[in-house]
């Protein structure tokens, strides 16, 4: 069940010219928000590898977004496309494997939307937070991070 | 490595709601970090001064800065390291004021975000390197796309600064929406009477390559190094033998078939036309559609006529492609067709006012063509319907604008001033005659604006009502429009002769599908957007691609001027370098792992990536791998993520630098 | 299986090619192995029957480049669409191998027991058309054969059932078993990058160790270099010591791969790759 104190832990993936500067507008223009995104940002979604997200649940998150440039607005006209066909096919993976939608979500967020930046970073927040923490995850994080007796 | 982290108050900016002094002390203890310290303005000289000196006296490789967005200051903090003797991109920033500070208010866990995000910021770094800019070659020579005004003056500007200019016009002739007006607020100058010895200057001028009739159809490359490719389309004219006789336009049989563009539809042409006779170049083009050889292969009267045999039905398009370096949009507007719904559009149109339904309900382009000289009527204000003179004109401002229910949220800006003219043009020409203007405001911001409504007012006795028109309606062969005064607070009725509506300006229909060519973005209406709304009003996200005019926002001839000239200043700084510095976040590949996929090759977007052999000692090619052109590559890092074995990566944003950053997290 | 013989020795003698990569008899048994014939003697040792599972085309890009003549291959139908596949990702060019097709009439599960309805290789359910196409040359005659039942599929359907978490525990079961010994990868023809992203280590994407956290990482990630790609061979999971089901992933991934995309990989050696390509028109529906 959803834990009340749990604050979920969201590692974003941002594009650098609509999704980050959209979330630089939010800043700009005082929309507050629930502190428990991370963002990192690389140029484009095209840039974005789906092995950053395995690397981001390996690393403790409850949720990954990414996010990106709307359709025909890629800074680099095609990066937001390619990336669209490599989600279509790494979410289902990620289902299929017990990574459910509900803690793997995608944007597209011009340098203009800093309102939908918020909407979407606080409505992902709360979709997590209600997931709860991710046990899967954290029971094999903790048995890399602890491991058994090792025989030299 | 050693490096050094500043975290920046931005005065109380950040302090406010992130404990500065604790981010500092936090990230002190961070791995490889040998110099933490906080200062209020690090953006500042004295706060750069302190960057500066503890990277000389700690000797340190890289540095971290907890400020402001990337977007705002790295060039500034990477400038600062540069001055200490590093490679300036051996800096990175963490954005602790828009993504922090200004949208938290716990100070706890702002804090403690802020720390995260400054221990990010510093595992990346680890794996910076220094890095050259790339210097590529730059194009001396503009593209200007519209001949308008806007393009006119842009393409004028460039090519009297001695750089070649090539100026693509989709119409057969230059000159666009001004040489149709007639006169221009507010001095009332004739508005052919200025612009045509421009069209005619640029016509003649020696560094001004001039393609009517044209479209962009393609466009690669990146600033100082656009190809474009240009459609020609087929006049059925030969550009070359003609001489612009108008022998072919006046012999031809099919006389009143077309509407006359230029006439907006208040005079028919031939198919054989020459737009407007002041036309830029004085070449005439057939209309296929209704030219009787392209429907039963005879006729050929214009053939026949011509003695210079310039007459060709079986031309094609054709394509020319030119070197650019940079692109100046000009592509101008449209007026709001109002008579009904467009399909497709949450726009709901003015069916109520019978535009289209009723001949005199006209829109003001219609109208500056019944008070132009050259115009249907010879400058005689004369109702289309029966060419009687109106005795009683209204005048209905904001059709479409500022109306978010039923047009566009947007003011058209031009329009209170053109309907004042217009009003005033109608009372010089018919002094007893009655005009009417329904409007909501008057916007008259301007030089010598205000003071023209003013005159038309008091000097020209136009009647303003402030209000809006519900209805308009034919009855006794007037037209009754029923509006409202609201200042007066009751119903206004009037018998108008004539009706002209002042519709909004909109973008060209075309204008997304060329922003997408271009790499522009847009507005939800089809404007094209500038990079900063302030600062860089001018200037588009994509390098070398500047705007000017109507394409941009709703605006009038001498801020469409403005900013054609403003437009060509950016474009004539790009040409005063020889060489452009670029970023130089770029893809390289590791030959030893290429396995010759060439996946990157396909998701590239800028064909940067080629074909490259390898040879052993013998000269046996042994494998094919893919090869970064470092002169095409934008670095989007597309193909990294594409890459299976990871042998392409994107200098600046390794896998190694994201990979650091995620595992700094939590 | 003379027919076949006979084929690969004009093909040696005439040096078309310089090698013919095909199925030889495990001695005193009938089980079969992949083997080299380098010369019209060890053409004679060529056979083609169920017993030949594996798929050949993995050794095209494993082998070394002859110097002169092509590299034959014997080929079933699906070992066609990897050699295709091969072409239409720039490992191979077509006038550098000769295939011998053959004709297939389903291929065992189980190679100790003869070929029935219930020792039917998994891929020959799926199968669609057993006479290769875009061949040199075909071999043999294919007989109709019965189709046992789906167990991939089956067992794919049962696990979309399950709720995520139940599904993480079955992958957890089945990875937890993995000893990142790599025969998937070696066995599979389209894993033929000359270093894996698991063998990098600046950074170590995936972790060496054969914890269970790096072993879904590293099968999570194969199957999505895979995705788009696999011709569904079912090479990895006969190779698997450990007995995971790997052919759900990838069966998984084709099935996204037809139904968004209606492609199959390895069909046609023309046809744009689905990595590597997109469409304006490509689903958008979960994307905020």
């Amino acid at each position: 069940m959803a834990n009340e104190n749990f604050e979920p832990k969201i590692t974003c993936f941002v594009c650098n010219w609509c999704t980050y500067t959209g979330a630089d507008l939010a800043g700009t223009s005082r929309l507050k928000q629930q502190p428990n995104a991370r963002l990192i940002r690389v140029p484009c979604t095209g840039r974005i590898d789906p092995v950053f997200l395995i690397k981001a649940f390996e690393t403790g998150a409850d949720g990954v977004l990414v996010s990106g440039c709307h359709p025909a607005d890629c800074h680099y006209n095609t990066g937001n496309y390619h990336a669209r066909r490599r989600w279509i096919f790494f979410r289902e993976l990620l289902n299929t494997v017990g990574i459910p939608e509900s803690r793997v979500h995608f944007s597209w967020v011009s340098a203009s939307e800093g309102k939908k930046w918020v909407d979407v970073v606080n409505g992902v927040i709360d979709k997590v937070r209600q997931e709860g923490p991710f046990e899967g995850y954290k029971k094999i994080n903790n048995e890399f991070a602890l491991p058994e007796e090792v025989e030299v | 490595m050693k490096i050094g982290v500043f975290i920046c108050y931005c005065g109380e900016n950040i302090g406010r709601t992130v404990d500065c002094a604790a981010v500092a002390q936090a990230a002190a203890k961070f791995p490889g970090v040998i110099h933490s310290e906080d200062y209020k303005y690090m953006c500042s000289d004295p706060g750069q001064n302190l960057i500066k000196q503890a990277i000389r006296e700690k000797q340190l490789d890289a540095i971290v800065v907890g400020s402001c967005s990337p977007h705002m200051h790295e060039k500034t903090f990477r400038k600062a390291a540069a001055g200490a003797g590093i490679n300036p991109y051996m800096v990175e920033i963490a954005n602790l004021r828009e993504h922090c500070s200004w949208i938290h208010d716990d100070i706890p866990s702002a804090t403690k975000k802020a720390i995260e995000l400054t221990r990010i910021a510093v595992e990346k770094v680890k794996y910076n390197e220094p890095l050259i800019p790339i210097r590529v070659p730059v194009t001396k020579r503009a593209l200007v796309i519209g001949g308008g005004i806007s393009g006119i003056q842009a393409a004028l500007d460039i090519a009297n600064a001695g750089f070649e200019v090539v100026l693509v016009e989709k119409e057969p002739s230059i000159g666009g929406h001004m040489s149709q007006l007639s006169e221009t607020f507010p001095t009332l100058d004739c508005s052919q009477c200025i612009l045509t010895p421009r069209m005619v200057e640029v016509y003649q001028h020696p560094k001004i390559k001039l393609l009517t009739y044209s479209e962009v159809e393609n466009v690669e490359g990146f600033i100082g190094n656009f190809k474009v490719t240009i459609r020609k389309k087929a006049r059925g004219v030969k550009e070359d033998l003609c001489t612009g006789c108008g022998l072919c336009v006046q012999k031809c049989p099919i006389r009143k078939v077309a509407k006359n563009e230029f006439e907006e539809g208040l005079a028919n042409r031939p198919a054989m036309y020459v737009p407007f006779p002041q036309a830029v170049p004085n070449l005439p083009v057939i209309d296929r559609s209704v030219c009787t050889y392209y429907k039963s292969g005879k006729c050929q009267m214009c053939k026949k006529v011509c003695g210079r045999d310039a007459v060709d039905f079986e031309q094609q398009d054709s394509f020319v492609t030119e070197d650019i370096g940079s692109i100046i949009v000009a592509t101008g507007y449209k007026l709001y067709t109002i008579d009904k719904k467009p399909e497709n559009s949450p726009i709901q149109g003015y069916g109520e006012y019978g535009y289209g339904k009723y001949t005199d309900v006209i829109n003001g382009l219609q109208f500056e063509r019944i008070a132009s000289a050259s115009g249907p009527t010879s400058g005689e204000i004369l109702r289309p319907s029966d060419s009687k003179v109106p005795k009683k004109v209204v005048f209905i401002q904001c059709v479409g604008s500022r109306d978010e229910a039923k047009g566009f949220t947007y003011c058209s800006k031009i329009c209170c001033m053109y309907t004042a003219k217009h009003a005033m043009l109608y009372k010089h020409k018919v002094h007893d005659g009655e005009a009417y203007v329904f409007y909501m405001d008057i916007r008259a911001g301007g030089k010598m604006y205000e003071e023209f409504v003013r005159r038309a007012i008091e000097e020209d006795d136009v009647k303003y009502i402030r209000g809006r028109v519900s209805k308009i309606y034919e009855e006794d062969g007037k037209y009754i429009v029923k509006g409202e005064d609201t200042i007066a607070g009751m119903q206004v009725i009037i018998d108008a002769d004539m009706v002209v509506l002042a519709t909004a300006m909109v973008a060209q229909p075309e204008a997304p599908k060329l922003a997408q060519l271009l790499g522009v973005p847009y507005d939800k209406y089809g404007f094209l957007a500038e990079v900063h709304p302030k600062l860089r009003p001018v200037e588009t996200s994509s390098g070398g691609i500047f705007l000017a005019g109507a394409c941009h926002s709703p605006r009038d001839i001498p801020e469409s001027v403005a900013m054609a000239s403003a437009a060509a200043a950016k474009a004539l700084v790009l040409f005063g370098s020889d060489m452009l510095e670029r970023e130089p976040v770029i893809a390289k590949v590791n030959a030893g792992t290429c396995a010759g996929c060439f996946y990157c090759q396909k998701v590239c977007a800028y064909n940067a990536i080629e074909q490259k052999e390898i040879k052993n000692r013998a000269g046996e090619v042994i494998k094919v791998v893919a090869y970064v052109n470092e002169g095409l590559c934008q670095g989007c890092g597309t193909c990294n993520a594409t890459c299976p074995s990871k042998s392409v990566e994107l200098v600046g944003f390794k896998d190694e630098q994201i990979f650091n950053e995620i595992c700094a997290l939590y | 299986m003379e027919a076949l013989q006979k084929i690969a020795k004009e093909a040696l003698a005439s040096k078309e090619a310089a090698f013919i990569i095909g199925y030889a008899r495990v001695p005193g048994s009938q089980k079969t192995r992949p083997f080299i014939a380098r010369d019209e003697a060890e053409a004679g040792q060529l056979v083609f029957d169920e017993y030949c599972q594996n798929n050949l085309a993995v050794y095209l890009t494993r082998i070394a480049r002859p110097k002169e003549g092509k590299m034959g291959i014997v080929a079933k139908s699906c070992d066609v669409r990897a050699i295709v596949a091969l072409l239409q990702e720039n490992q191979i060019k077509r006038n550098e191998v000769y295939i011998i097709g053959v004709n297939c009439s389903g291929v065992v599960e189980d190679p100790a027991q003869p070929l029935s309805k219930e020792n039917l290789a998994g891929k020959c359910n799926m199968c669609q058309a057993p006479q290769p196409a875009g061949t040199d040359t075909v071999v043999g005659e294919a007989k109709p054969y019965e189709r046992a039942d789906d167990k991939v599929g089956k067992l794919l359907a049962q696990l979309d059932s399950l709720s995520p978490q139940e599904r993480f525990a079955f992958w957890e079961a089945e990875f937890e078993k993995c000893v990142k010994c790599y025969a998937c990868r070696q066995a599979c023809p389209l894993c033929y990058c000359e270093q894996c992203i698991a063998d990098k280590s600046q950074p170590r994407w995936i972790e060496s160790s054969a914890s269970v956290r790096g072993n879904f990482a590293w099968n999570m990630i194969r199957a999505f270099h895979l995705a788009g790609r696999c011709i569904g061979c079912g090479e990895c999971s006969r190779a698997c010591p450990a007995d995971i089901p790997l052919m759900l992933l990838n069966r998984k991934m084709g099935m996204i791969a037809m139904k968004e995309f209606n492609y199959r990989h390895g069909s046609n050696m023309d046809d744009p790759t689905l990595v590597g390509s997109y469409n304006n028109s490509d689903r958008n529906d979960f994307i905020m």
